[in-house]
Order: C-alpha cells, then sequence, then structure tokens
C-alpha cells in the first residue's frame, strides 16, 4: 500500500512537471540572443555584462558555437527564435550570405569589432624564441623547398630549431597550436606560413603564376607530431607550455597578457607582441573579429539599438575602453568612426567585395 | 619383510586418501586466498588514492575562492556627481573614481589616475548603483563601503603574483603595489568571505562571477532529468525484464537500449536540437530541454543497471509469492521491485552523476552560454555547472583559475548530497539472501 | 483558473477519486460480507476510479495547452489592423512577439502604440477565456470519469486486470522511448551525413588510412590534403577505450569482489560512495589531471627508460579515462555479486573451498552477466568520452597502436569538427554527422555480437 501510494505520488509528481513544461514554453523572448565565435565570446561578454546591468533591459544571452554554427542558427531565419546577432572570427562566406537571404535574412549589419594578437609563445623559464616568419614556416609546414637548393619541395626534414636557422636553440620543433576547424589556425596560417612561404623567390612566383598550388604548400601544416594540434582550450596550452619549456604555443593575446608570469611571446620579425606593437601594426599576425546583425529584429526584441550603441561606443571599443583591458586590440580610429556610423545608419551588407 | 616395511608397500599400495591431498595443498590455497584478499583492498586503495588525489589538487586550488579581496571606500554621494532626476543612470563609475581620487589626492597624471581605477571592481559602481536605489536618501550623505576589489588586486593578496615582476610586465605596476600596501596599512583592504560567489550569475569579471546562476540551472536541469528518467528507465527495465515476451522485438530493444549507452554524449545534443528544438519548438537554452535530452542520455544507464538489479533476484521470490496467489504484476510491484530497488537506485546515482557533469550535448541546445541572470523556471535561459566550469577553465583571467576550483567543489557537494540521498534509501531497501 | 492551479486541482480530484472509488467497493463488500467477495482488493476499485478520472482529463489539458496558444495568436492577428495583417510572416511573428512581452509584462522594444495595447488586452482576455474553458471542461471530464466508474462498481468488476492493463501499456510506452531515441538520433544525423557521402565518397571514408581534414575554411583557400579516412579515428578510439579498461575492468572488479565478500559492513559503506563519486567528478578536471599532472609524469618517466614518449599520449588519457569509469564497474558489479543467492557460498564452503575459490568457481560466474553488462555499460563510457582526450591526447589522427604516440578519438573529432569556426556546410562539419552515425553502427553491431554471447553464458542459479 505504502508503496503504491508512492509510485503514484512519483507519477503525479512526473505529469505535473511534464505539463508544466509544457505550460512555460509558451512564453516570449525579452533578452537578445547572440551566438557565435569562442573567440569574440570573451569580448561580446564583457559589453553583454555592461549592457545589462547599465540599462533596464535584460543581459543579453551569449552562446559559445564557433562561427560556423553561429552563422548556421542565425541564417536559419528571422523570427523569435533565432539568434539576433552573431559573433564570429572570420568574415561571412558567400554561401552563407546566400544561405541567409534564401532563408528570409536578407538584410544584415556586418560590424567589425576589433583584432586579435596571434602570439607564439614558450615559458619564461626558457629563453624567448626570436623568430621570423619564414622560420615558422620551415618549421612548421609539411613540404618545405629542399635545404639542398633547387625549386624542389621535400617533406619537411627539420627536427629541432637549430635545423631551421643556427641561431636558434637546439631543442626539439614541438608547437602546440589550434586545430584546424579554428579560425585562429585559419588566421595563423594566412598570416605567418604565407609569408614565410613568400621569401622563398620561386614559390612567390609561383603565388603569381599558380595561386592554388601556392597555397596548398603553404597553407598545409606538418602532420609528423611537431605541430601539435592541442585544441581549442587556450588556458590548457599555455599550463602545457609552464610544464614543458621546449615547447612553443599558438594562442590569443589575451592569454599572454593575462599570463606574463608564465610565459613570453616569441619575437616575430623582430617584434615581440605587445599591446602597442599589435596596435600599431608592428607585429605582424593579428586578424579582425566580427559580429552580424539581423537588422529585422532591431526595433522588435528589447534592447538592441542599446547593445550596439553600447558596443560601438569608445569607451567600450575605444583604445581606452574596457575591451583593451580584456586584451583586445582596437581598431584605427577611421576604421572605428566608419563601422560606428554604419552601424547608426544600419548600413546593410549586400554584396561580399 | 619387518612390519615397517610393511606399512609402507601398505601405503604404496592403498592410494593416498583425499583429505591428505587437501591438507598438502592447504597452505598453498590458504596464501592463494590472502593475495586474493589483498589484490581486492589494493584494488580499493588505488582507487580511493586517486580520488585523494583529486580531492587534494581541486580543493586546494579552489579553496581561495571563497574568500575575496574587498577594499574600504569611505563614499560620498555627491548630487553634483550624480545629478537628479535620473538616479538608475546616473555617473557611478564617476562617484567610484572620484571617491579614489579623494582617498589618494597626490595621484597626477592620466596614465596613474588610470592605474588607481584599476584597483577597485567595475561591480563597485553597480554596488553603489543599488544601495542609492534602495535608499534614495543617501544622496548628499557619507557612507562607508566595502567593495569588491580588482581581481588583479585579489591575486596579489592572495598570494598568486609575483611581486618582483611587477615592472617587468607583471599585471600590477610599482604604484600600484605602493598603494595596495598604503591601503593595507589603513586596515582598507582585506579578505572577506566571498557571498558573491554563492549568489550571482556568471560575469566575465572574475571577482563578480558567481555560480548562483549555474547551480540554479543544475537544479531545474537535474529535476527534470530525474523525474522523467527513474520511473521512465524503471518501467521500462521492468517490461522489458519480467513482461515481454523473448521475441525479436524485444531483442531490439535490448540491443538498442545497450547500444544508445554508447552513444557519445554530443549526439544526443544533436538530437535534442532536431527533436526538441526544431521540431517541437521549444526554447533554446532552456532547463526544460537539458532536462529532456538529459534524461534520453541517463535513460540507458538506468536501464542496463536495473534490469541487473531484476535479474538478481531470485527466481524463489517470484515462484513464492506467485504461489500464495499473487498476479504477475503484483508479484513484480509488491515483491519483485523492492527487492531490485538498490541496485536500480545505483544505477540512478551513476546516471545522475554523469548527467551533472556532462557538458558536451548542452552544447548544441545552447546552454554553453554566458547568462548573468539567475534562472527561476524551466523554460528561462540557464547555464549549468559543468558548463560554468568548462567557460571558465577557458577564461584567459587567472583569478578564473581558482574560481573554476571552487565551482568544482560546489560541483561535488552537489554530488556528495545527492548520492547521499540515494545511499539512505538503498540502505533502507538493500537485503542479502 | 491559471493551468497551474488547474493541474493541480485535476490532480487532488483524482487523489479524491481514489477514495470515493474505494469507499464504493468498501460499501459494496460490506454488504456482500467482506471484502473476499469482491473480485479485486478495494485499493484497485479506487485506482480504476482515479485513473479514469485523471488520465482524460490531463490528456485533454495537455492537448489544450498544445493547441491554445497557436489559436489564441491566430485570433489576435485576425483583429490586428491590415497593415500588420499583411506583414510577412517572419516579421508577424516578431510583431507577435512583442504583443506576448507586453502581456507577460516584459519590456518590449518599440514603443507601446494603441494597436499593440488592443492587441495585448485582446490576448488577455482570449486567455482569460480560454483557461476559464479548460477548468470546466477538464474538471467536469475528470468528475464524469470518477462518477461513471464509481456507478459501474460491483462485486464481479475485473478492477484489478484493468488496473494492470493500464499500468502494462505504461511499461510498455516507456522501454519504446528507448527504440524512438534511436529513431530520432538515425534521423537527426542521417540527412547531413549523406551529404557528407555526396562530397567523399563513402569508401574513402570507411577504408581510408589518413584522417587530416585540413580543408579550407574560406572560399578563396586551398585544402590541401583534405582527407577523410575514418580507420585512426576509429583504431585511436579502440586504444584509448582498451587502455581505459585494462584499468577500469580489473580494479574495479577487485574492488567489487572485496566489498561484496570480504569488506565489514561498516567499510563498505564509507568505501562504495567513495567510489561512486569517482563516477561524478566532472571530465574536465580528469581532462586537466590528465593533460597537466599525468602526461607530463608520463613522458619523463618515458625519457628515463629511453623511450619517446608524445606530450599528448594515448597512455595519459586512457589512464585518466580508466580511473573515471571504475565505479561502472566496481558500484555494478558489487551490487550483482551481492544479490547471488548465500546459500551457493555456502554450498561451496561446505565442500571445503577457501573464500577465494567459492568466489572465482561459483559466485563470479553466477554473477556473470550482470558483471558483464556493467563492464559493456563502462566500455560504452569509455567510447563516448570527449573532454579527457580533448585535453589529453591531442587531435592528431596517427595511425598507431603504440600507447606512447597521440591518437584522437571520435568522439573529439565530432565536437572539434561540429563547434569549429568553419562553414557548416563544409565537408568537415559534416564528416562530424558521418563519424557519428559510422559510431553508431559500429556500436550496435558490438552490442548485437555481446547480446548473444551473453545469453549464451547467462544461467540462473538459486
Amino acid at each position: 500500500m505504502a508503496k503504491k501510494t508512492v509510485l503514484l505520488a512519483t507519477a503525479l509528481v512526473f505529469i505535473f512537471v511534464v505539463s508544466t513544461g509544457v505550460v512555460n514554453a509558451q512564453s516570449a523572448r525579452d533578452y537578445i540572443s547572440i551566438v557565435g565565435s569562442s573567440t569574440v565570446y570573451p569580448f561580446a561578454t564583457v559589453v553583454a555584462e555592461q549592457f545589462g546591468k547599465t540599462t533596464r533591459y535584460k543581459t543579453p544571452k551569449i552562446e559559445s558555437t564557433g562561427s560556423g554554427g553561429g552563422l548556421k542558427l542565425f541564417c536559419a531565419g528571422v523570427g523569435v527564435e533565432h539568434p539576433d546577432i552573431t559573433n564570429a572570427s572570420r568574415r561571412i562566406k558567400k554561401s552563407e550570405l546566400e544561405k541567409c537571404q534564401s532563408n528570409g535574412v536578407t538584410e544584415i549589419v556586418e560590424v567589425k569589432i576589433g583584432y586579435d594578437g596571434i602570439v607564439l609563445a614558450n615559458s619564461n623559464r626558457a629563453k624567448p624564441m626570436k623568430l621570423s616568419r619564414k622560420d615558422i614556416f620551415l618549421a612548421l609546414a609539411k613540404e618545405v623547398p629542399d635545404p639542398k637548393g633547387g625549386e624542389k619541395l621535400v617533406a619537411n626534414p627539420y627536427r629541432t630549431w637549430k635545423d631551421v636557422n643556427p641561431s636558434l636553440p637546439n631543442i626539439r620543433i614541438e608547437v602546440l597550436g589550434p586545430p584546424p576547424t579554428s579560425g585562429t589556425r585559419d588566421a595563423f596560417v594566412e598570416l605567418a606560413m604565407e609569408s614565410g612561404a613568400k621569401k622563398f623567390d620561386w614559390l612567390a612566383a609561383l603565388r603569381k603564376k599558380d595561386k592554388k598550388a601556392f597555397k596548398a604548400v603553404a597553407h598545409t601544416l606538418r602532420e609528423d607530431g611537431a605541430y601539435i594540434e592541442a585544441g581549442e582550450n587556450d588556458n590548457l596550452i599555455v599550463q602545457k607550455l609552464d610544464a614543458n619549456p621546449n615547447a612553443v604555443g599558438i594562442f590569443g593575446f589575451s592569454f599572454l597578457d593575462q599570463n606574463t608570469d608564465k610565459i613570453q611571446g616569441s619575437y616575430v620579425d623582430g617584434v615581440q607582441p605587445s599591446f602597442d606593437a599589435i596596435a600599431s601594426g608592428d607585429y605582424p599576425l593579428s586578424r579582425p573579429l566580427f559580429f552580424y546583425v539581423k537588422k529585422a529584429h532591431i526595433g522588435v526584441i528589447p534592447g538592441m539599438e542599446g547593445y550596439l550603441a553600447e558596443f560601438t561606443s569608445e569607451k567600450a571599443w575605444g583604445p581606452d575602453g574596457y575591451l583593451a583591458d580584456k586584451g583586445m586590440i582596437p581598431m584605427p580610429d577611421a576604421e572605428r568612426y566608419k563601422y560606428r556610423a554604419d552601424v547608426a545608419k544600419l548600413h546593410v551588407l549586400t554584396a561580399l567585395k | 619383510m619387518n612390519k615397517a616395511d610393511l606399512i609402507r608397500a601398505e601405503e604404496k599400495k592403498t592410494p593416498k586418501r583425499t583429505i591428505d591431498v587437501v591438507r598438502a595443498g592447504l597452505a598453498k590455497r590458504y596464501r592463494a586466498e590472502g593475495r586474493f584478499k589483498l589484490y581486492g583492498l589494493g584494488a580499493i586503495i588505488i582507487s580511493l588514492l586517486c580520488l585523494a588525489i583529486l580531492f587534494i589538487s581541486i580543493v586546494g586550488k579552489g579553496y581561495p575562492a571563497f574568500q575575496q579581496t574587498f577594499i574600504q571606500l569611505e563614499v560620498f554621494f555627491d548630487p553634483a556627481v550624480l545629478g537628479h532626476e535620473n538616479l538608475s543612470s546616473a555617473n557611478f563609475p564617476g562617484l567610484v573614481k572620484k571617491t579614489l581620487r579623494n582617498m589618494f589626492p597626490d595621484v597626477k597624471g592620466r596614465s596613474d589616475k588610470r592605474a588607481l581605477y584599476q584597483l577597485v571592481s567595475t561591480g563597485a559602481a553597480f554596488q553603489l548603483r543599488e544601495m542609492i536605489l534602495k535608499d534614495p536618501g543617501l544622496v548628499g550623505k557619507t557612507v562607508s563601503v566595502w567593495v569588491p576589489a580588482d581581481d588583479d588586486v585579489d591575486m596579489l593578496m592572495k598570494g598568486h603574483f609575483d611581486r618582483k615582476m611587477s615592472e617587468s610586465g607583471g599585471r600590477l605596476n610599482n604604484k600600484q603595489l605602493a598603494w595596495i600596501d598604503a591601503l593595507s596599512r589603513q586596515g582598507k583592504i582585506e579578505k572577506r568571505f566571498n557571498t558573491i560567489f554563492f549568489t550571482s550569475g556568471d560575469s566575465r569579471e572574475p571577482e563578480l562571477a558567481g555560480i548562483g546562476g549555474a547551480a540554479s540551472g543544475t537544479v531545474l536541469t537535474l529535476v527534470v532529468t530525474l523525474i522523467l528518467s527513474f520511473p521512465i528507465g524503471v518501467a521500462a527495465a521492468v517490461y522489458l525484464e519480467e513482461f515481454a515476451s523473448k521475441n525479436r522485438w524485444t531483442d531490439l530493444i535490448e540491443v538498442n537500449v545497450n547500444n544508445l549507452a554508447a552513444v557519445p554524449s554530443i549526439v544526443f545534443g544533436l538530437l535534442g536540437l532536431g527533436v526538441f528544438l526544431n521540431f517541437f519548438g521549444l526554447p533554446r537554452s532552456a532547463p526544460l530541454v537539458g532536462g529532456l535530452v538529459l534524461t534520453l542520455m541517463t535513460l540507458p544507464i538506468i536501464i542496463i543497471a536495473s534490469r541487473a538489479a531484476l535479474q538478481s533476484v531470485p527466481p524463489s521470490i517470484r515462484e513464492g509469492a506467485l504461489g500464495v496467489g499473487a498476479s504477475k504484476m503484483q508479484m513484480v510491484m509488491h515483491h519483485v521491485l523492492p527487492l531490485a530497488l538498490p541496485g536500480m537506485l545505483t544505477g540512478t546515482i551513476i546516471g545522475m552523476a554523469r548527467a551533472l557533469g556532462e557538458t558536451a550535448p548542452l552544447l548544441m541546445i545552447g546552454m554553453v552560454a554566458f547568462i548573468v541572470d539567475i534562472p527561476t523556471g524551466f523554460t528561462d535561459p540557464s547555464t549549468v555547472l559543468p558548463v560554468q566550469i568548462y567557460l571558465w577553465a577557458d577564461s584567459p583571467e587567472r583569478a578564473f583559475v581558482e574560481r573554476t576550483s571552487a565551482a568544482i567543489i560546489v560541483l561535488l557537494a552537489f554530488l556528495i548530497i545527492m548520492n547521499a540521498a540515494a545511499i539512505i534509501l538503498r540502505k533502507k531497501f538493500e537485503r542479502r539472501w | 483558473m491559471s493551468p497551474t492551479t488547474l493541474l493541480a486541482a485535476l490532480l487532488m480530484l483524482s487523489a479524491a477519486a481514489f477514495y470515493f472509488g474505494r469507499q464504493r467497493a468498501f460499501a459494496i463488500a460490506g454488504k456482500a460480507g467482506g471484502t473476499r467477495h469482491l473480485h479485486s482488493r478495494p485499493t484497485y476499485y479506487g485506482l480504476l476510479t482515479a485513473l479514469w478520472c485523471g488520465i482524460p482529463a490531463l490528456l485533454i489539458f495537455v492537448l489544450w495547452l498544445g493547441f491554445e496558444d497557436k489559436i489564441i495568436t491566430n485570433l489576435v492577428i485576425a483583429d490586428l489592423p491590415n497593415a500588420i495583417r499583411h506583414l510577412p510572416e517572419n516579421r508577424l511573428n516578431l510583431v507577435v512577439n512583442d504583443i506576448k512581452n507586453l502581456v507577460t509584462g516584459n519590456i518590449v522594444a518599440a514603443e507601446v502604440d494603441a494597436t499593440m495595447q488592443a492587441g495585448a488586452a485582446h490576448y488577455r482576455s482570449l486567455q482569460a477565456t480560454s483557461n476559464a474553458a479548460l477548468a470546466v471542461v477538464a474538471l467536469s471530464l475528470g468528475i464524469v470519469g470518477a462518477v461513471v466508474v464509481r456507478s459501474r462498481i460491483s462485486r464481479t468488476l475485473r478492477a484489478r486486470n484493468l488496473v494492470e492493463q493500464v499500468i502494462k501499456y505504461i511499461l510498455i510506452a516507456c522501454s519504446c522511448i528507448a527504440i524512438l531515441t534511436t529513431i530520432g538520433i538515425v534521423l537527426s544525423v542521417l540527412y547531413e551525413a549523406l551529404r557528407f557521402f555526396k562530397a567523399i565518397p563513402i569508401t574513402d571514408f570507411l577504408f581510408g588510412l589518413k584522417w587530416s581534414p585540413q580543408m579550407a575554411i574560406r572560399a578563396d583557400q586551398v585544402g590541401s590534403s583534405g582527407a577523410f579516412g575514418a580507420i585512426p579515428v576509429f583504431l585511436g578510439t579502440l586504444l584509448i577505450s582498451a587502455i581505459a579498461m585494462a584499468v577500469a575492468v580489473p580494479v574495479g572488479l577487485m574492488s567489487a569482489i572485496y566489498l561484496a565478500e570480504y569488506a565489514n559492513r561498516r567499510f563498505r559503506d564509507v568505501a562504495k560512495p567513495l567510489l561512486e563519486i569517482l563516477a561524478g567528478i566532472p571530465t574536465v578536471v580528469y581532462g586537466f589531471f590528465a593533460a597537466i599532472t599525468v602526461a607530463p609524469f608520463i613522458r619523463n618517466s618515458g625519457s628515463v627508460l629511453g623511450l619517446e614518449v608524445s606530450s599528448e599520449s594515448a597512455l595519459a588519457a586512457g589512464l585518466v579515462m580508466g580511473i573515471m569509469i571504475i565505479p561502472f564497474v566496481s558500484s555494478l558489479s558489487d551490487d550483482v555479486i551481492n544479490a547471488v543467492p548465500q546459500a551457493l557460498r555456502d554450498g561451496a564452503y561446505s565442500l571445503g573451498a577457501t573464500r577465494s575459490e567459492a568466489i572465482k568457481q561459483v559466485v563470479l560466474p553466477a554473477a556473470l552477466p550482470g558483471i558483464v553488462g556493467s563492464v559493456l555499460l563502462a566500455v560504452s563510457r569509455a567510447i563516448g568520452e570527449t573532454m579527457i582526450v580533448v585535453m589529453a591526447a591531442g587531435l592528431a589522427a596517427n595511425l598507431t597502436l603504440n600507447p606512447f604516440k597521440t591518437v584522437t578519438t571520435v568522439t573529439v573529432q565530432i565536437v572539434t569538427l561540429l563547434v569549429g569556426d568553419q562553414e557548416f556546410d563544409s565537408p568537415k562539419t559534416l564528416a562530424a554527422f558521418a563519424l557519428g552515425l559510422v559510431l553508431f553502427i559500429v556500436t550496435l553491431f558490438l552490442n548485437v555480437i555481446a547480446l548473444k554471447v551473453v545469453r549464451k553464458y547467462r544461467e540462473q542459479y538459486e
């Protein structure tokens, strides 16, 4: 009898909860929904928090889904069940823009928010590495020009940094970096590897002649264990570097900024990564960050204008703004003004240049 | 032939008695017995050792987060700074800055001032705002307020920063160190119990970040999961084990259940996205959906464990019950189920423990998110503790390291409470025959 | 009456119906000369009444709420001014969202104008009407159900059989959820997987020996060696799972045996829950532990012994994963061993067996099906585990069985591919779905074999 009562009670509670779920599922959305890149996430969240705490609106919800996943959700359509804004660590692709348009998301506002520096770093206990982009290319490409000379490619023969460049230390090449699905990797390959490859005259000539063949050389990282795909958790890379002084890591500038007592940035072409060096463009490796706004949702989802205004205000993305404190590299003044004006006018992205 | 020879011959002729064979091997068997027991004990000690190491490393890293450095400010709620009309959007950051300038009047120059402002958390302004909104009468008065210090100051006070590093690119410069020393001489900076950590939602400022939101989301999600998965799991197991005739259909279900247990959890996330969000149109990031997905994920574990428990109930119990005239349903409900309950509870504990620590499936249904407001209903956007841990573990700020560990401690506390409840239940039902 | 209160009311009504029906049964039994003259025990009559009172009313309740919103929304839209009504579908949705925000008292985006106010008022009144109607319908249905059943209660009403029938249907429905889940998974993975196989031939995927999704992220890039051969990935999964099982099975099984057979009650009461905590520690923690503590340790001891160990070795991930799944083996096996009847042990002892002999030769074979079940569960967990491998074993897909090398697993690839920055339609992302599907099929196949094996060796002891 007692057991039966327990059973009955459980069943009743069960039905109760399921039904309350059904009841509640119909409430409307009164907050901004943002999805997208995990690289932009730490910056967008600061703005969202400021916005939520200083206005009467709720704090926007920001999901970390990756740029691709974010754009897919964003482009799925107009309406409350779809996100209002997506963050991206790369520009929207043509195919994605078309997908958006075919789903009725015809008016998208593109906002560039600043730059993220990409740094190479190693443990403080070792000497700082003084690399050139050519060194990076030779150390990490899957196929490199034959060291014996001649215009042909061989599988990367270099085992130690000293093999690559006699001025570098005699330690095994061990680089922890992002996987091929990452935008950081994409930008790194573009900025460091490609310009490293261009240092070889015949590869530069190849680039003019057959762009695809050149990129196939420059964009493929070696897979023999010297380059270790370490996942997207940059803190983990920092800790692994701390544990292994011989390794070099590739990650975003903000992680270097926060861990200067453990790791040091490697010189690239004679410049050590620092806030000012990246902002002035002296340090060569940085990439732009974006977010995309659904114009149809502006004025309908509560707080959209306010969030945009907060993000594009000087106190957020300016050189002394709170985003800079978090490690984002601000855009030059002219570019900032342009994008602020674009946002104010809700300038719609029509076609990709 | 003498007598001794006779006996020897006799012994040769008659086979050895069993007892002698047994005795001869006895010492060896006892040694094997001892070894076997030792292996068992060793196995447990190894496991517990691993647990201890994990616990020590987590608690060692995490316990400082239960304290937070606060700085005492003498705030004059200056009507000139606040203005009169709209107090909620008044310049509270300006008020904090003015207070700091008053405390260190000899700080000049833009960059030095900026460095000074960085000592206190941006949350100080929000705190003052709330004070004023609660009691507008404070305008024009001077109040002494403890506000949270910036995370870098907090890290310094907890000894995570090396002071020698300060000029060579550390997070705090020498002037800031001097100000902090001045404050601590005046007793205006101290570590206090960190209530913010338990009550507030997520934040990008470590000193303002709390697990209140994630904990509340976890409770909501797990309530849904437990309420759905335990009854359904037990019911399914009872049907499969006790009622279903053994045919292809039940084989199919059985293989299916076993297979679902091996499906990577992120695939359940894809399922949740496809079915609950896109098909049924349930809201994203809601504990309801999270609970449903985790239910589907834990069901196989509960079903498998429950079936094992049912199988281990001796047939004599069933036959006894049937023999005195119980129907099959009565036999199961009154006799078999209570006896199998401890095993079912074990399965449920393990299943819930897994649900409690799961991150990957929630990614696809939008629960890996930055959520500041604390969820109160089953459809409010929310996140859960393991996701919070995952997100914090990925944050660049150093102060998040200890908060990550502290959040893990809280998660483990959750786990222990859940386990304790189930153990009490299990002990009530457990029996050996 | 708000839906929540109505629900509570319905539940109360059912509870009342239970006593109502039972009372009736007692009354009839009293006349007939005791409850033994009834077909079923009085409780069953009560339950039957409660079920007939509650189930139809709840069904109506759920269906009503399911459609209520749609209908009310349409009615409200129909009353909106033409200009708004003729907006495109999705724009209209946003306007309706605003109206709903207004109704629930949330902050709205735009200035509230008269139309919106009117719409909101309309919505509110419709909702009130609908709720009232629902309350009347559901409650009267419940009462009618209860009254009808009560009137039919007699000595010969086969109440127990009817109740048991209902319970059985509920049980069947519960066990079918597993099937529905499987169908759901296959459906949600299949479409994208097929798109992947359109881009990459299925044979290349299944039999390819090279996994290197270095494909272009942007259109103007060249994806050089975009190889999608799944074998290294599956082999990596196998390797790491095997290492994990090599840790978890011996340790877990011996722990279970000790707990069930040797340990005294106090020790068991403490140790078992402690072990179970191992399963609940978030995998992120294990991941950090593996990556920061175990992996460098293995690497350093390897270099002392002259072995070349990668800093992201499969061994580190496997060992730590093994620790995590110990409780899966130990706790469940402990329960199963505990459930082996004492008579079996006593029989073995009486034949002169030592404890360990009795365990090895009598108890373990008797408990084997349950133990195999727990091991299967542990294997499943090992295959499905993600975070530890992501953090400790890296992502490089080497075709190797050397535990000191870096390998990757299916789950890790799925996660990194799904949350990456690449375009969502690229084969790179779609590969995640294909991996999921193939993993699903492979484990299904393994489970079929396991079922056959278990069935063959399963014995029931008494």
